[in-house]
């Protein structure tokens, strides 16, 4: 039995709130990293790859340790306003980190103070650095479509128009996916497509309430899909429009598929999305056998029976250990954790995890 | 709404003083632009040597890093740099032990797994420890000694508070004193000397190692030379310290109370003339002289054959580099050369430079990284043939650049001889 949160293999994956600023990178905010340096450096160094090649007001908060003890909420919203005042931003987000989360810092009054400040609208997003990046995602994602969509949104549908939920290079094979997805979607007859924190706008998420139809390609946009549906009555799909595509990257031919016990490791959309990829290639939903796991949200009602979540190394090393898989495809960074797995180990790249897209060499600044 | 980067020039920032230097350079009073310097700068695990790579300058040691997931989310890309693989683990701290401390009860059990786990015995296990422990108040040196009993090896502590950036003793502090804290009282060899205050060691042909030579030394240590622990402990040995980097006062200070051994300063410059009165100096302290005229001409026709080639060209100088940006700015203008522009945060102690440069280049325009106006700098506005570091590029990428940057210290003449052959590679 390991000690509870101990990894001796595997590095810890894109924390919540990377996710949380993959989401607005692009949205014209000035985005506050309420931290010390290191959070805001990991976001911009490591995980977030738009950030050599497109500027966005991207801040550390700066805290240093007395203004957390003290809980100097009144010096950061002085700061937020100085800031505010030379940069012509759209709105205002707080980003949390374990500093905060330590020192439990009211964001509901945090949010009120600086909105009266500086006069823009502002979203907070309760991050910890404990949680992965899709909790970030989700939560942010919840954020903007409650505060941004304006009350009479859904009156007007707008026809063959879709929403992408989850689009963010967390998620992607590389900084064109939600190009590549948008093409997709038009070359099946779609007229207007949004991908969310990829390309789309702050306007774009105001039309949130007017499409047609929203599509969901990872687990992290599912309860935003949720909310749409409830709100205004947008229905939802989870598939992935690029799928066909990743199943041609794999190296393995639809013969050696049948008869085998296939493990896939990857967000639960994807790892769904490959599996009927796979299925309806063999034309045997029974062969191969497939099953779908997750480091990150497992939603039951995209579940099948025998998919699991995976919460500890310790857990990694017994699922894979106990499972009898004939192929595991998983993210190259597990493949050390597979450990003397015998069977055949496929790649499938998830930069959340390993900072590696699939299609593109990843371009950070941290070298 | 401003449109225009917040800068200020040397003359106006000499004139306001060490005491008062303007809030728009003051981190504290603002957000943090993350700029590639700032993150460097502001960042304690980030690039280069952070806290977790210098920590690790202990030969054989291993480094568990106790924290929240996102503070060793960026670790995996040092364990990809060789020498480091293998040596990070991971105890990852969930949301009810951010606000109790209940990670702390597992620690010495995750000591003694990874320890168990390891085919070979590490030398130590360094434990780096975050902010949400810099807020918890913990006693890591009680942590660390229950997790040593348990486990058996030497286990120390390495603090990565970023929370206490701009405190008495700030996280890069810390985990140089922490590197050497392993080190035991030893007889004293009068002719072994350690240079202590980088993690990788002075270029192979700085001429420090021959004028200690030529002073009687026989045996020069360094830290990121040592090939095992052994060698490591035989640091105890030495005479005296040579400190290279004011971060490592707190280290020596250490020394000289622990183990007797004292310790002398001496400052990286790129002005010839002031390298040659520092060691007329240190020569004089120890009792000794030294013959420094071949390396000295060598770094001023260095200076001259590039002067002859490429004339008195405009060079912006960032901070992300193996320099002090203000220094190696005066150093520049000294020898004809224009600096229209500095990237740099700035300290009391940069006075000493700014200052004269202020006589001789009053002009020269103090950008600095961390202002969240540096959205709006815009790189055809200044003059520059030529960047020096690697934030100076992110601000003109297409300009010719020198990162200066390198793992390997330069220092003292053999430095100026190299930074000008770079540049001339650069122009070339």
């Amino acid at each position: 039995m390991s000690v509870k949160g101990l990894h001796k293999i595997i590095y810890p994956f894109a924390p919540d709130q990377s996710g949380a600023a993959a989401v607005l990178y692009e949205l014209g905010g000035m985005i506050i990293i309420c931290d010390a340096g290191g959070c805001a450096g990991n976001v911009c160094g490591f995980d977030e790859p738009r950030w050599l090649s497109t500027k966005s007001a991207i801040f550390s908060a700066g805290l240093r340790d007395m203004d957390a003890i003290l809980g100097r909420d009144d010096l950061l919203i002085e700061k937020i306003k100085k800031a505010s005042a030379k940069i012509d931003a759209k709105f205002v987000a707080v980003i949390g980190t374990p500093v905060p989360a330590t020192i439990a810092t009211d964001y509901k009054a945090l949010r009120r103070m600086a909105e009266k400040r500086t006069g823009l609208p502002v979203i907070t997003v309760d991050s910890n650095g404990v949680l992965w990046y899709d909790s970030g995602i989700e939560k942010t994602y919840l954020e903007c479509f409650r505060r941004f969509i304006p009350e009479d949104n859904a009156k007007d549908i707008i026809p063959g128009s879709v929403g992408v939920i989850g689009v963010t290079p967390l998620d992607s094979d590389s900084l064109s996916t939600g190009k590549r997805i948008t093409e997709a979607l038009k070359t099946k007859g779609c007229g207007r497509v949004i991908c969310y924190g990829a390309g789309g706008s702050l306007e774009d998420f105001a039309d949130a309430g007017r499409m047609e139809k929203n599509i969901v390609v990872a687990a992290s946009g599912l309860k935003a899909a949720v909310y749409l549906k409830e709100r205004y009555g947008t229905p939802y799909e989870c598939t992935d429009p690029l799928i066909a595509d990743v199943r041609a990257g794999l190296p393995i031919s639809t013969e050696e598929l049948y008869g085998k016990n296939i493990l896939v490791i990857h967000q639960q959309v994807r790892a769904n999305a490959l599996r009927k990829a796979l299925r309806e290639e063999t034309g045997d939903i029974n062969s191969p056998e497939i099953t779908a796991a997750t480091w990150f949200s497992m939603f039951d009602e995209i579940a099948e029976e025998g998919d699991f979540r995976i919460r500890e190394e310790s857990d990694f090393f017994d699922r894979v250990r106990d499972g009898n898989w004939d192929i595991i495809i998983a993210d190259g960074s597990f493949r050390k954790a597979a450990g003397d797995f015998g069977g055949r180990f496929i790649e499938l790249p998830h930069f959340a995890v390993s900072g590696h897209f699939a299609d593109e060499e990843s371009v950070r600044f941290y070298t | 709404m401003i449109t225009e980067p917040y800068s200020i020039s040397i003359r106006e920032l000499n004139e306001a003083g060490a005491d008062n230097i303007p809030p728009e350079l003051v981190p504290a009073t603002q957000l943090i632009y993350s700029s590639p310097a700032t993150l460097a700068f502001n960042s304690p695990g980030a690039t280069g040597f952070g806290v977790k790579r210098a920590g690790l300058a202990v030969p054989g040691s291993v480094m568990l890093l106790v924290a929240p997931g996102c503070c060793g989310r960026n670790t995996k890309l040092l364990s990809e740099i060789p020498g480091y693989e293998d040596r990070f683990f991971f105890l990852l701290m969930d949301e009810s032990d951010i606000v109790n401390g209940d990670h702390l009860a597992r620690v010495p059990e995750a000591v003694k797994e990874v320890v168990e786990y390891l085919d070979e015995r590490p030398s130590a296990v360094m434990v780096c420890a975050t902010c949400v422990d810099a807020l918890l108040g913990t006693d890591w040196d009680r942590v660390c000694r229950k997790a040593e009993t348990l486990s058996g090896v030497p286990v120390r502590p390495c603090y990565m508070y970023a929370l206490t950036r701009e405190g008495r003793k700030p996280p890069m502090v810390l985990v140089r004193k922490a590197i050497y804290s392993l080190l035991e009282p030893a007889k004293r060899d009068p002719r072994t000397v350690n240079i202590m205050g980088y993690f990788s060691p002075l270029t192979d042909d700085c001429e420090l190692y021959d004028l200690l030579r030529q002073a009687g030394v026989k045996k020069i240590n360094e830290i990121s030379r040592c090939n095992d622990f052994e060698e490591y402990l035989g640091m105890s040995h030495a005479n005296f310290n040579i400190i290279l980097n004011h971060e490592a006062r707190t280290a020596a200070d250490d020394l000289a109370g622990r183990l007797g051994i004292p310790y002398l300063e001496l400052t990286r410059l790129y002005q010839t003339d002031k390298i040659a009165n520092q060691y007329s100096a240190f020569a004089g302290s120890i009792g000794a002289a030294f013959d420094d005229s071949e390396y000295r001409e060598r770094a001023e026709k260095a200076v001259a054959d590039f002067i002859e080639k490429h004339g008195s060209i405009s060079i912006a100088v960032g901070e992300m580099l193996n320099a002090n940006a203000f220094e190696l700015a005066l150093a520049l203008v000294k020898y004809g050369f224009k600096v229209p522009e500095i990237y740099s945060n700035v300290s009391r102690e940069d006075y000493v430079y700014i200052r004269h440069l202020s006589e001789i280049s009053p002009e020269t325009r103090l950008f600095t990284n961390l202002s969240p106006t540096m959205l709006f700098y815009d790189c055809s506005k200044a003059d520059a043939d030529l960047t020096l570091g690697k934030d100076a590029e992110y601000y003109h990428p297409d300009c010719p650049n020198v990162p200066w940057n390198e793992e390997k210290q330069p220092f003292g003449y053999s430095g100026v001889t190299r930074l000008f052959e770079k540049m001339t590679e650069a122009l070339a």
